[in-house]
């Protein structure tokens, strides 16, 4: 039997800032996830053929400016996010030196 | 800066293997909407790094998707997968005994550093092998006159110069560039190439280094023995030249803890690091040695890193990898290229499958030994 491997916290945050609805650009999903653009690129390309993920060119709104990849979940990917919320970073224990 | 990220992703868009190139197409057009410089620079590095490990893991999974093993090779038959292996473990080897000995926790960080930098450097230098822009000739003159350029005007120390500064870290280029010097010599040996190392042995002989000057010397004997040629014996005649004259010069660097005497210190400090410095060292020149009938990359690889290792275990010098020395773990890892990614098999039974399979390997490695 294939088990799922459990989504990493980064993963979680991606999937979350995919589930906000509507296409995304790859460096609003870094910014909005923190996410490093070399964590958020292996996330996406796996999702996308995992079927999780669309992606496609779009053309950009400057005249000058070359076509950008945008991305949204499909169906399956709603899913995925539903299952696998954001977790928020456990807060410092009270007393502790930060 | 935004120069800088767009080569940055150009390089990280060379390195993506071809089924991700459209991944990489859309990295490079969303660097342009990026407004913040700085962010752009970190952007492109991210990128840099996904590619490097994309482009490494490719490398892994066509290793193992090879053709069938010859019955006579039980040994790994990929030379350069194996170097790569015995590096990552002499550096760890490295690691454990700097722990062990107490380094500063810099030192260590600095090594791994260089570990990543080589990995990185190797990944580009066998993009380029791949590609055929590894002109021995040009690179093997600027190389050279690097080393040159270093002992004229490089950082000094005790009447050495050996070292370059590069804003506070500081870093041995022969040590980097000499052994890439030699296996680009050893796969296309001719004139110009020679040329820049006889540039590099007089560098060497100025700064003066003994180690660097007798691993060129050892080097080019061994490709003398194994590949005779006009251009080998006249580089041969210079290095021995100029390892006869650091010989005669005196050589009043002291020993640099964490980096020189370690063989004779590693037992000293606990019997687990003397054992992890020895198999280190060790384990730097099998590569060379694992293998039926080594090519003369090999036998230069081998002859090369031994003639460091040996001097490290006679003199004041840096002993690679195992010490701290990131110079030295990115030499060891360009010099990568002068292993064949196959290893030789006796001919009748290569000719057919290889040529079958278009093995990339250049022919020049492959010449009669």
């Amino acid at each position: 039997m294939v088990r799922a491997r459990a989504l990493s916290a980064v993963a979680r945050r991606v999937l979350a800032a995919l589930a906000e609805g509507g296409w995304r650009h790859g460096y609003d999903l870094c910014r909005e996830a923190e996410v490093k653009s070399g964590t958020l690129y292996p996330l996406l390309i796996r999702w996308e053929a995992q079927g999780y993920l669309s992606a496609e060119w779009r053309e950009s709104e400057g005249a000058a400016r070359p076509p950008r990849h945008v991305y949204r979940l499909t169906p399956a990917g709603v899913r995925l996010a539903a299952e696998n919320p954001a977790v928020e970073p456990d807060p410092a224990p009270a007393g502790r030196p930060a | 800066m935004n120069r800088l990220s767009a080569l940055l992703l150009r390089v990280a868009r060379a390195l993506l293997p071809p089924k991700l190139a459209r991944w990489g197409q859309a990295a490079a057009a969303e660097l342009l909407f990026i407004p913040c410089p700085p962010a752009r620079l970190r952007f492109a590095l991210g990128c840099l790094c996904w590619a490097a490990g994309a482009a490494l893991s490719a490398r892994l999974s066509r290793l193992q998707a090879t053709r069938p093993e010859p019955p006579m090779s039980r040994l790994p038959n990929d030379q350069r997968a194996t170097g790569l292996l015995c590096a990552l473990a002499a550096t760890g080897l490295g690691l454990l005994y700097m722990r062990l000995a107490g380094a500063p926790a810099s030192y260590l960080m600095i090594n791994v550093g260089a570990l990543i930098c080589g990995l990185l450097g190797l990944a580009i230098v066998s993009l380029a092998e791949q590609r055929g822009h590894l002109p021995a000739g040009p690179l093997n003159l600027a190389l050279g006159a690097l080393i040159l350029a270093v002992a004229v005007w490089g950082a000094e120390a005790d009447g050495v110069a050996r070292w370059l500064n590069l804003g506070g870290l500081v870093v041995q280029p022969s040590l980097v560039v000499l052994p890439l010097m030699l296996g680009l010599f050893a796969r296309a040996p001719g004139w110009t190439a020679a040329g820049g190392l006889l540039v590099a042995a007089l560098g060497l002989a100025l700064q003066p280094d003994r180690a660097m000057a007798g691993a060129l010397a050892a080097g080019l004997l061994a490709l003398v023995l194994v590949r005779p040629g006009r251009p080998a014996l006249l580089a041969l005649l210079g290095a021995g030249a100029a390892f006869a004259v650091t010989l005669a010069a005196p050589d009043p660097s002291p020993a640099v803890p964490f980096v020189d005497r370690i063989l004779y210190s590693a037992f000293d400090v606990h019997p687990l690091a003397g054992v992890a410095v020895v198999a280190g060292s060790v384990l730097l020149i099998a590569p060379a040695l694992l293998f039926w009938r080594p090519g003369p990359g090999a036998v230069v690889f081998g002859a090369c890193w031994a003639a460091i290792v040996l001097a490290a275990a006679l003199g004041n010098y840096p002993t690679p990898l195992v010490g701290y020395s990131g110079s030295a773990i990115v030499g060891y890892l360009l010099s990568l290229i002068l292993l064949p990614r196959r290893a030789r098999r006796p001919a009748a039974e290569l000719e057919a499958p290889a040529r079958a399979s278009g093995d990339p390997e250049p022919p020049a490695l492959y010449a009669a030994a």
